[in-house]
């Protein structure tokens, strides 16, 4: 079932087309990131759906209703900001109960469901507290719970842990998904963290520059990226230029200038590509797709050691190999990979 | 730098201790004088008495002219609460990059234009206009212009301040652009909007020029009736009046310090 349609949604600001023809359809349930760098339109795409930007061009559909030019109020979706926007002169529970009064909600069933929603995001007994007295991943939940508790039929959040130290930001990821897992909400999700995107999502929305680049699962978004922009965003990658021969069987033939390598990529593609191959697939004295080097840098990075080989080519490719890997610097090193594990973008 | 203080250190605080007594001692004075058992306003006092403050409450002239300068403070104060909130609500939010600046400049102009010739420009004006100084609508005016740079300037800071996406928040709540307003943004540019008319209130008690060449025939301002009084006469009930407004302006500024705080001044 489709929550949530964006039917080829433009956007401009004066001469400044900031989103291009962006279509999406999101299903109950779904947990969907918006992922890219600053000013890709992310968070412009989330206004647009939340109703605080007008839409240009396009259409956007609740279900089956139409609500590209619904005010926010009636929108009923639950959105959670960057600098949480908590209200500073209500309580946690005057907070919460804002939405609950807008919707005439009776004061029993109010305290109900506050209480209900506060014990969901562990903050139950902090009632009475003024969002000043709590800590930055108190106040975050708080605003979580705010957007929760009207049982909203969408959850917009906007970086909603970008101003929480590391750690954790680790734990909220986590929690995060763990509760929308629960309550089975569809939820919209911007960021610029990748590693946030791969761990909670179901579907990722790559942007680029106010067009989608990529949705897809986040293994197909790690494994397969569409192009060299997703591959260089997601984690890290080695790419190898090349032209492609041919194909045997499944795979396909790439001569590069570190020789003739055996990769995977889509069916259509040919010409010139970059062959692209994740650090960590990237194994020593393996012969298949092996290339020779020497070892320019030998980083010990506790998981992991970090291995900078330079091709004859010129080109340097980085590895990271089992930590206790006998690696010189300035040694010889060949490096291979399974032809499964290489992926051909067109150029 | 260490922790322990040097002899310049102490000299320092001994001499800024110094300055602000001098700067006080007026005040101070002043208080003093009030409760001088003696026929003038002179040192050393002779003796404790509270005769000037009841000669002061039988004065009526001097009662009069307390509750007009009262009452034109009141309605300054209340006036410029609503006209400079939505004059500051709409040059930050919507005169745009290119207005607001020159906006800003123009509304704070009464602060910056000496006030004697506010007032001949109002005088001028309202004679044209044929009103004159008749039913103390010049001089309201004039009080209501002069202060309103004070309650324009606290809220525009406030509202810059104000972190928007709280209403955007309440707007995804469900609530619309009046409720919004009402529950969301007033709340938060309160403090401002408090300190503004409180500073609007006391600043037009204490307005000179403007009260001098405005006001209706017949009718005066404590500040005037003061003056006029001492050109006159030289006992204590113009210290006991001055002990009063001081005892009055300094319980308004406690009670507002203590209800909703000072803190948006501090921009």
């Amino acid at each position: 079932m489709t929550t949530l349609t964006l039917d080829g949604i433009d956007k401009f600001y004066g001469d400044l087309h900031i989103l291009k023809d962006i279509n999406l359809e999101v299903g109950q349930g779904e947990f969907i990131s918006l992922l890219g760098p600053s000013g890709c339109g992310k968070t412009t795409t989330l206004r647009c759906i939340a109703g605080f930007e007008p839409i240009d061009r396009g259409r956007l559909l609740f279900g089956t209703r139409e609500m590209t030019n619904v005010a926010p109020e009636h929108r009923d979706l639950g959105m959670v900001f960057q600098s949480y926007a908590l209200f500073p002169h209500m309580t946690v529970a005057e907070n919460l109960a804002f939405g609950l009064e807008v919707r005439k909600v009776a004061p029993a069933e109010r305290a109900a469901r506050i209480a209900k929603v506060l014990e969901m995001v562990r903050l139950a007994g902090y009632e009475g507290r003024f969002p000043r007295e709590l800590s930055g991943g108190q106040q975050q939940r708080v605003a979580l719970a705010r957007a929760l508790v009207i049982e909203p039929a969408v959850l917009l959040l906007d970086e909603p842990l970008a101003n929480l130290d590391a750690a954790l930001r680790d734990d909220m990821r986590f929690f995060i998904r763990d509760l929308q897992q629960r309550v089975g909400i569809t939820t919209i999700y911007v960021t610029h963290d990748q590693s946030e995107a791969l761990v909670m999502s179901d579907r990722i929305v790559v942007m680029e520059k106010g067009v989608v680049a990529q949705c897809g699962t986040p293994k197909e978004i790690y494994e397969r990226p569409a192009s060299r922009m997703v591959a260089g965003f997601i984690g890290h990658s080695d790419v190898i230029e090349g032209t492609v021969l041919g194909r045997e069987g499944a795979m396909i033939v790439v001569e590069t200038a570190a020789g003739r390598l055996r990769a995977h990529g889509p069916e259509a593609v040919s010409g010139p590509v970059h062959l692209m191959i994740r650090p960590e697939k990237l194994r020593p004295g393996l012969a298949e797709n092996a290339m020779t080097g020497r070892v320019k840098k030998a980083v010990y990075q506790g998981s992991a050691l970090l291995v900078v080989v330079e091709l004859p080519s010129g080109q340097e490719i980085s590895a990271l190999l089992d930590a206790d890997a006998a690696v010189a610097v300035g040694a010889e090193l060949t490096l291979g990979f399974a032809a499964r594990h290489g992926w051909v973008i067109a150029r | 730098m260490n922790g322990r203080k040097t002899v310049w250190d102490h000299l320092f605080t001994l001499l800024v201790t110094a300055i602000y007594l001098f700067l006080m001692s007026p005040i101070l004075l002043v208080v003093i004088l009030s409760f001088n058992a003696g026929e003038f306003l002179s040192l050393p006092i002779e003796g404790m008495s509270l005769r000037w403050f009841v000669a002061l409450f039988h004065n009526t002239r001097f009662l009069d002219a307390t509750l007009h300068s009262l009452l034109l403070a009141a309605v300054a104060a209340v006036v410029n609460g609503v006209i400079g909130t939505l004059a500051a609500i709409y040059v930050v939010r919507f005169a745009g990059p290119r207005l607001a600046n020159p906006l800003r400049l123009l509304m704070s102009a009464p602060l910056l234009v000496p006030e004697i010739l506010t007032a001949i420009a109002l005088l001028f004006y309202f004679f044209e206009l044929g009103v004159g100084n008749n039913y103390g609508l010049a001089i309201q005016v004039g009080h209501i212009i002069v202060t309103f740079p004070y309650v324009f300037l606290n809220v525009s800071s406030a509202l810059f301040n104000f972190d928007r996406s709280q209403e955007e928040a309440a707007r995804s709540l469900g609530a619309g652009g009046w409720m919004t307003f009402r529950r969301v943004t007033l709340p938060a540019v309160k403090p401002g909007l408090i300190t503004g008319c409180l500073f609007a209130f006391v600043i037009s008690f204490d307005i000179f020029n403007i009260s001098l060449l405005l006001k209706s025939v017949g009718m005066n301002t404590l500040p005037l009736e003061l003056f006029d009084y001492l050109r006159f006469n030289f006992d204590p009930t113009a210290a006991a009046i001055a002990t009063v407004s001081i005892g009055v302006t300094f319980v308004a500024v406690v009670i507002v310090d203590r209800t909703v705080g000072l803190r948006s001044l501090r921009f």
